[in-house]
């Protein structure tokens, strides 16, 4: 559904997006993920043809965004950030403006604002001024937008930002539910919300990819997908060169202050291995009393914190 | 077909402004003063070689009202866009930049001929109540219309001009107040004494009010056509490009 290639973007020699190639395919879920400034919104723009790339190829739906511009844009939904509006506008007459601009066949447009209205909640409000609607409503308001003339792809640039839990909760379902039916690349910085939604996520930092995988996967990168948390009585530096002469050990680091006698240590493994066993082996052999043996599984915020750390 | 939709979009919007209100209020008090003081004249004096409508549009108040309509109107069409971020989920639909200057060049140049419409019901008030009525000679009520049409047309292409250049209205507002004084001051260069007769002659391409005076009389001249469709095309054009290359910056 998308391919980028080498896509590039300079602003007065400012360079916000360095060379970075992905694609996304039909169905997909992705989460774009960042830290601000990074370049995400940056790229959503140039992908819905907003802001025309310094360099690079950009193909949607088999379209080139530069080229046949309108025919790409006929097949997004785009959320900006910061969902901009008409508040001049009541919620009916705008979203059907907005349907009738993004040609939606005539006999359609009333069937279509209903269907978007349902879906984003917005029936109690549909006769409001959008200027006085609340930032959660304003929010469903361009989601409702986005969806209007049934896009293959939804480009949502931070849907969440600024809602309460529930509303937040409503959005994420409404997103798993337009991704049975859409392709959808989201941004965000609420990781939570990209494991719980998204089937992939792109890292970008500085302008650069820095990772593309599943959330599981991701979290795998971190320093061997996850550690081990020992607690045992017995001298520290004992229990650090004891465990480290184990194979396929990569580190062992002390958790400070130490309860009395007692030692915490995290035990770091090579990547995708589990070694619980081995280093109860290791406490068993020299008669250590344990109280604590467990395997500590990294977020996806470590990830991310690692990613995206100069 | 974005075009309708846009330009639809543009003329409703400005009946959810105050701002439209109150020009369209203050328009139609300062015309119906005129018109009435003007009636009064002619009446007491007993005019018999100039009508009515020759004296209105020589008037200075009808030019200063014109110079304050233009920018009011037009001062919001992009920068209030800009402002709000909404140029961008604009830009983002499949339409053409064209389709977006163009319908907000005509939505402005339509609210600013419903705000003529005064003058209209007062020439029709004067019709109905005059015993005997006052003779129509619907060619110059014709060519009056269509030179207003034209005057407005290059007026308001400049404020909508102005309008694509910042996010703020009120700069919008004061630099079209600004072009559109210095385009009309060139005009009084003929009240000015021992000007230079080659001077007046240029200075007649682009007086708007001998044009309008021409118009009155019931002459008609193809030199003010040609050069009111060329120049607001031309800076419709470049209100295009700048649109273009605001968005290109980013």
């Amino acid at each position: 559904m998308i391919e980028v290639e080498n896509l590039s973007k300079t602003y007065s020699g400012f360079r916000a997006v360095q060379s970075i190639s992905f694609h996304v395919n039909k169905g997909e879920i992705v989460g774009f993920l960042g830290p601000n400034g990074a370049g995400k919104s940056t790229t959503m723009k140039i992908l819905t043809g907003y802001l025309p790339p310094t360099d690079g190829k950009i193909r949607i739906a088999g379209y080139d965004v530069v080229t046949d511009s309108l025919e790409v844009r006929k097949r997004i939904g785009y959320m900006p950030e910061n969902v901009p509006l008409y508040t001049d506008m009541r919620v009916n007459e705008f979203l059907r403006f907005r349907a009738e601009l993004k040609k939606v066949a005539r006999r359609k447009i009333k069937e279509r604002v209903e269907t978007v209205k349902h879906l984003c909640h917005l029936k109690d409000v549909e006769n409001k001024i959008i200027g006085t609607l609340s930032k959660g409503y304003r929010q469903r308001v361009g989601l409702a937008d986005a969806m209007v003339h049934d896009p293959d792809l939804l480009i949502l640039d931070e849907p969440t930002i600024g809602l309460d839990p529930n509303q937040i909760r409503s959005v994420r379902d409404l997103i798993k539910d337009l991704g049975k039916h859409h392709t959808i690349l989201l941004s965000t910085h609420i990781l939570s919300e990209v494991e719980l939604t998204c089937s992939r996520v792109l890292v970008i930092h500085r302008g650069r990819i820095e990772a593309s995988d599943t959330p599981a996967n991701l979290t795998k990168l971190v320093r061997g997908g996850g550690s081990i948390l020992l607690e045992v009585r017995a001298p520290s530096v004992d229990v650090i060169s004891k465990i480290e002469a184990l194979p396929n050990i990569e580190d062992v680091e002390l958790i400070l202050p130490s309860d009395g006698e007692w030692v915490q240590a995290k035990v770091f493994a090579k990547p995708g291995l589990d070694l619980r066993e081995e280093v109860y082996g290791v406490v068993r052999a020299n008669n250590w009393p344990l109280r604590e043996l467990a395997r500590v599984k990294a977020t996806l915020e470590e990830a991310f914190i690692e990613l995206t750390q100069d | 077909m974005a075009f309708w939709t846009l330009y639809k979009r543009e003329f409703t919007g400005y009946f959810h402004s105050a701002v439209a209100y109150v020009v369209l209020f203050g328009s139609a008090v300062v015309q119906g003063f005129q018109f009435g003081y003007i009636l009064q004249i002619v009446t007491e004096d007993n005019y018999k070689d100039q009508s009515i409508l020759q004296i209105f549009f020589v008037w200075p108040l009808f030019w200063l009202l014109i110079l304050v309509q233009v920018p009011l109107i037009t001062m919001r069409v992009f920068s209030e866009e800009f402002k709000l971020g909404t140029i961008e989920m604009l830009l983002t639909a499949p339409v053409r930049e064209w389709d977006v200057v163009l319908s907000k060049f005509f939505g402005a140049l339509t609210f600013f001929l419903v705000l003529w419409l005064p003058v209209v019901l007062d020439l029709t008030a004067l019709q109905v109540f005059s015993v005997p009525p006052p003779p129509i000679y619907w060619s110059q009520i014709g060519l009056t219309a269509l030179t207003i049409t034209l005057i407005g047309g290059f007026y308001v292409s400049l404020g909508v001009f102005t309008s694509v250049l910042t996010k703020n209205q009120i700069i919008a507002a004061v630099l079209s107040f600004a072009f559109l004084f210095a385009i009309f001051g060139v005009s009084l260069q003929r009240w000015v004494q021992h000007t230079d007769a080659t001077l007046l002659e240029w200075v007649s391409y682009i007086s708007a009010p001998e044009h309008l005076q021409n118009a009155v009389l019931g002459i008609f001249d193809t030199r003010p056509v040609v050069f009111y469709v060329t120049v607001t095309a031309f800076i419709l054009m470049l209100t295009k490009s700048i649109l273009e290359g605001r968005r290109l910056k980013g």
